[in-house]
């Protein structure tokens, strides 16, 4: 037994208000073993991790109740081995055990090394401090042997690289290796991959438990994500609100859950959505079947060669020397009625796409028609008729709302510019009507966004792209920032409105379960062109290029 | 008109229960200003200006040598009221308004603009009715009194007016703070006999006022220009910010110096000059505000709705991005009161209304030292520079998340 950790309870101090972030949790981890704590936002998860290596400032938080027993390696050089108490162990110590025997990998690469010294140097430097006696050539030497074991290319010359040099995938990698430099007993990671991209994600998980296995240490995997528990875990705990509600084998937790919330959360995930709608569709078929045969339909939105350029200007005349090409020459359909989803990977342009079509972004070359006319050229007052058909709604459900703003000024400030509702009070209830068709309270009208939770915004964002009764939304990565049951709740409702509006789709999203679930068909996106596009089903089962064919096997699949 | 009071009633009884609620629900606005002033520095600062503000608004109430009240062979008459000009009418107005609006619940423009049509309004008003008499003469009254020509008298607390030089009275005009027995003069008298109390007091309106409004002119284009400049990026950015660096390269002071060489000595053209040199660092923080909420979902979305150019900017974007600018605007009113003050201390100022800085002016130039003469204005100047000081950085403290202490 490596980690005890037994009745844990952190409170955390905000104000005068005291939050019970972990409350009286247990659990232990065997050496060489993966341990997942898997849950939703809020949960306590990430909690529970900076509370074993304690790294939360005393002032805000503190233990009422609870021991974590770390059974570490030699540390004061007399061969044994001994058991601590993390919580109330001396800060000299916690400093030798942190970094030396518990690692940790955070969630953000890109703000988790600091910017100012070379990757060398900060790996460089742990081995320094925990090895007093290590030469600077040796600890070099250790620092290249550590990126070479994370697989960075020509780690003799990466290593004196500067963080911005590197890419997302490549700074987690560093932190791995800086993590991994001192060969710890329990690695601690919070959520490593949650950031990158699907197929980074899968080279890194993979690369984790590679060096798990071969140096026999023990992880603590924190995740939202039962993909990625699927693929790591050894053995799972399932948080809610501070308490474990579930732990138990990978085996037992996935497949035979006991609790109703672990049951909840599986039947949430969209591949889970999926097969409940197939089996439904086989009792009866329902409109939805129907709107793949449309494909004759007149298109709605027509892209024809649209490029999207961002110039990179150089020099004292700000010449342009070169440019960035987010989208490169697309030529879509989408029929009436169709939800198309589009998938890649970040930077691949798919948002660029989605707000050139709407004409938030200008586009350098190409034509936009909606509707068959062309609105490429179109001047601002001349877009004005065509916003109302056309609209979109956003990924971040905090930036997507004014903050100043009441719900019911956001929701009506359209309307009245369109000419939708003859006085301001008519308008008040065809907003409230709106309100309550997105499955909230009426009287939620008269709020601020900051009184919302992130699923409760997303609602209002789709409410304010509901009010001009549009026949087109660009819905750009409208779930990645909710929990899974939350997203759940907002995909179900997205497919009653499409179906009961009859409404046109551009899905942008990089989950692909997501994309199984929602769309008919969809087209994949890389480096700013189209490289396939197809009905949603045929793609995901036979994908015909190369660059579909890594995308689709990057992804962590629970096989249910 | 019976939609609006209703939805109008509607929203107030949601703002009072919003009230109710907890703190962590109260408007940003609210709360940042309430984590300001929780300061005590930035309530010092708050309670200099508004004692200052009330000063210089009832200035002919305080020191005058009009008497308030004065009654002649049982004839009550207001020598002071009628010696008021169209100034303290407005001034007067103006502050009533305010004060009665800061307990009014409703919206802030339709605040500034209650604001706006009573100062107007007023100012036609004075214009056409007010015409205080062209020649005074301040000793009638004493020596009036003198004879006992008055059943009764109210004097103002301070009963001098500030260009009341009781030279004829004594032998010097120079008098230091309660020298005299006869005349109590708390702050001393200038060489022409003055009092200093008096012309502090007026000049304080000066101050403020210059304060005030070159910064609203510097505020007014700094927003426009700025927001145009943030919002529409590309060539504008472009032109707007060699126009910006073309303003900033005039020296505010020389410029003021020529202008007051060339031509009259005008509190109104020095507001202009310090308010149209000072605007490129307003319009640099909104422009920054505004490239960043540029970015924001909530703009594109109000975009992607058709929204006029005018609601985007100034109801979606500004709110949201006027927080710094309301710093740099303390920080300005400080350095206009300071530009003003130079100009007055070189002798440049206004010819015959007393400022603060014309004040150590005199000081400096009295052949001996006289404490009292740079003592009490230099402070007046130090003390009103620093509390807009403190409130300029009590609230940027504020608005700066970074170093708000957070739990998690």
């Amino acid at each position: 037994m490596l980690l005890q950790v037994d009745n844990l309870k952190t409170y955390l101090r905000a104000g005068k208000n005291i939050v019970k972030a972990v409350d009286g949790i247990s659990f232990t981890i065997d050496k060489g073993e993966i341990f997942c704590l898997v849950g939703e936002s809020g949960s306590g998860k990430s909690i529970t991790a900076l509370s074993v290596i304690q790294l939360i400032p005393k002032d805000i938080c503190s233990h009422p109740d609870g021991r974590i027993a770390f059974r570490c390696g030699d540390l004061d050089g007399n061969g044994e081995r001994e058991t601590l108490d993390m919580l109330t162990v001396s800060e000299e110590i916690k400093r030798k055990v942190c970094g030396a025997r518990i690692a940790m990998i955070f969630q953000e690469p890109m703000t988790s090394l600091n910017p100012v010294f070379t990757v060398g140097d900060q790996i460089i430097e742990v081995l320094q401090i925990h090895w007093p006696e290590m030469d600077d050539a040796e600890a070099r030497k250790r620092a290249i042997a550590a990126l070479a074991q994370v697989q960075i290319p020509d780690p003799e010359v990466r290593i004196d690289e500067f963080p911005h040099r590197l890419s997302g995938g490549q700074r987690q990698r560093v932190m791995i290796a800086m993590a991994m430099a001192c060969e710890p007993d329990l690695l601690i990671a919070d959520e490593p991959t949650t950031a990158l991209d699907v197929t980074v994600q899968a080279e890194i998980l993979r690369l984790m438990k590679d060096l798990q296995e071969r140096k026999g240490m023990s992880i603590l995997f924190i995740t939202h994500d039962f993909g990625v528990v699927a693929k790591m875990a050894d053995r799972v705990a399932v948080m809610r609100k501070g308490k474990i509600v579930e732990s138990g084998s990978l085996d037992q937790v996935l497949h035979q859950p006991q609790h109703d919330y672990t049951k909840q959360l599986l039947a949430a995930l969209p591949e889970n959505l999926k097969r409940q709608r197939d089996l439904q569709l086989i009792d009866n078929p329902t409109p939805i079947a129907v709107a793949e045969n449309k494909i004759d339909e007149p298109a709605l939105v027509e892209l024809k060669q649209l490029e999207v350029y961002f110039p990179i200007k150089k020099g004292l005349f700000r010449r342009t020397v070169d440019h960035v090409k987010a989208v490169d020459g697309v030529d879509l359909k989408i029929p009436k009625g169709q939800l198309l989803a589009l998938v890649g990977e970040s930077g691949c342009g798919k948002s660029t796409l989605g707000r050139a079509i709407l004409r938030l972004i200008d586009s350098t070359a190409g034509t936009i028609a909606f509707n068959q006319q062309e609105i490429t050229q179109l001047q601002r007052k001349a877009m004005i008729p065509f916003r109302r058909d056309m609209q979109i709604i956003f990924q971040d459900p905090m930036s997507s709302l004014n903050p100043r703003m009441t719900i019911v000024t956001t929701l009506i400030e359209p309307m009245a510019v369109h000419g939708i509702g003859e006085s301001k009070e008519e308008r008040i209830e065809i907003a409230r009507k709106i309100l309550e068709r997105v499955q909230l309270d009426g009287d939620h009208l008269w709020r601020y966004p900051h009184e919302f939770s992130g699923g409760q915004r997303q609602r209002i964002g789709l409410a304010r792209a509901l009010v001009l009764n549009p026949k087109f939304i660009v819905c750009d990565e409208v779930t990645s920032a909710l929990d899974v049951s939350v997203q759940a709740e907002v995909l179900q409702l997205l497919m009653e409105l499409r179906a009961e509006k009859e409404l046109t789709l551009l899905f942008i999203t990089h989950d692909i379960s997501v994309v199984e679930y929602v769309s008919d068909e969809m087209a994949v996106m890389h480096d700013g062109k189209i490289v396939e596009r197809g009905p949603t089903a045929d793609i995901c089962r036979n994908p015909q290029r190369e660059y579909t064919q890594n995308l689709l096997s990057a992804v962590p699949r629970l096989i249910l | 008109m019976t939609h609006k009071a209703e939805s109008m009633v509607a929203e107030t009884t949601q703002a009072d229960e919003r009230q109710s609620e907890k703190a962590a629900n109260r408007s940003y606005a609210a709360q940042v200003l309430r984590e300001a002033f929780i300061q005590w520095g930035a309530r010092f600062g708050l309670f200099w200006i508004a004692v200052l503000a009330a000063v210089a608004v009832f200035a002919p109430f305080l020191a005058n040598s009009h008497p308030l009240l004065l009654s002649e062979g049982s004839v009550i008459s207001s020598p002071m009221l009628q010696y008021l000009t169209m100034g303290d009418f407005v001034m007067l107005a103006v502050f009533i308004t305010v004060v009665v609006l800061i307990f009014l619940n409703i919206r802030f423009y339709k605040k500034v603009l209650v604001l706006f049509t009573t100062g107007s309004v007023t100012a036609i008003i004075a214009f056409m009715l007010v015409s205080p008499p062209q020649l005074t003469v301040y000793d009638q009254y004493r020596v009036k009194q003198a004879a006992g020509a008055y059943d009764w008298v109210v004097h103002a607390p301070i009963p001098y007016s500030p260009k009341d030089y009781i030279r004829d009275e004594g032998d010097t005009g120079l008098e230091a703070p309660l020298a005299s027995e006869e005349r109590t003069h708390w702050f001393g008298t200038e060489e022409n006999g003055s009092d200093v109390l008096s012309r502090m007091i007026h000049a304080s309106r000066i101050a403020l006022g210059i304060g005030f409004v070159a910064t609203g002119i510097a505020m007014l284009i700094g927003i426009i220009m700025g927001g145009l400049m943030g919002f529409f990026s590309g060539a504008v950015d472009m032109i707007g910010m060699r126009l910006m660096e073309i303003f900033e390269a005039v020296p505010t002071l020389f410029l003021l110096l020529t202008f007051v060489a060339f031509f009259e000595r005008s509190l109104y053209v020095m507001m202009v000059i310090i308010g149209i040199t000072s605007w490129p660092g307003y319009a640099r923080f909104v422009r920054a505000e505004f490239l960043r909420l540029r970015q924001q979902e909530f703009v594109q979305a109000a975009t992607a709705c058709g929204l006029p150019l005018r609601s985007i900017l100034f109801r979606h974007m500004l709110p949201n991005g006027i927080a710094p600018i309301l710093v740099a605007a303390s920080f300005g009113v400080a350095s206009a009161i300071l530009a003003e003050a130079t100009l007055s201390f070189l002798g440049l100022g206004l010819v015959d209304d007393p400022s603060w800085g014309q004040m150590l002016n005199q000081a400096v130039q009295s052949s001996t030292f006289n404490w009292w003469m740079a003592l009490f204005p230099g402070g007046a100047i130090f003390l009103t520079v620093f509390a807009y000081n403190l409130m300029g950085e009590s609230l940027r403290d504020a608005i700066d998340p970074n170093l708000k202490k957070s739990a998690g």
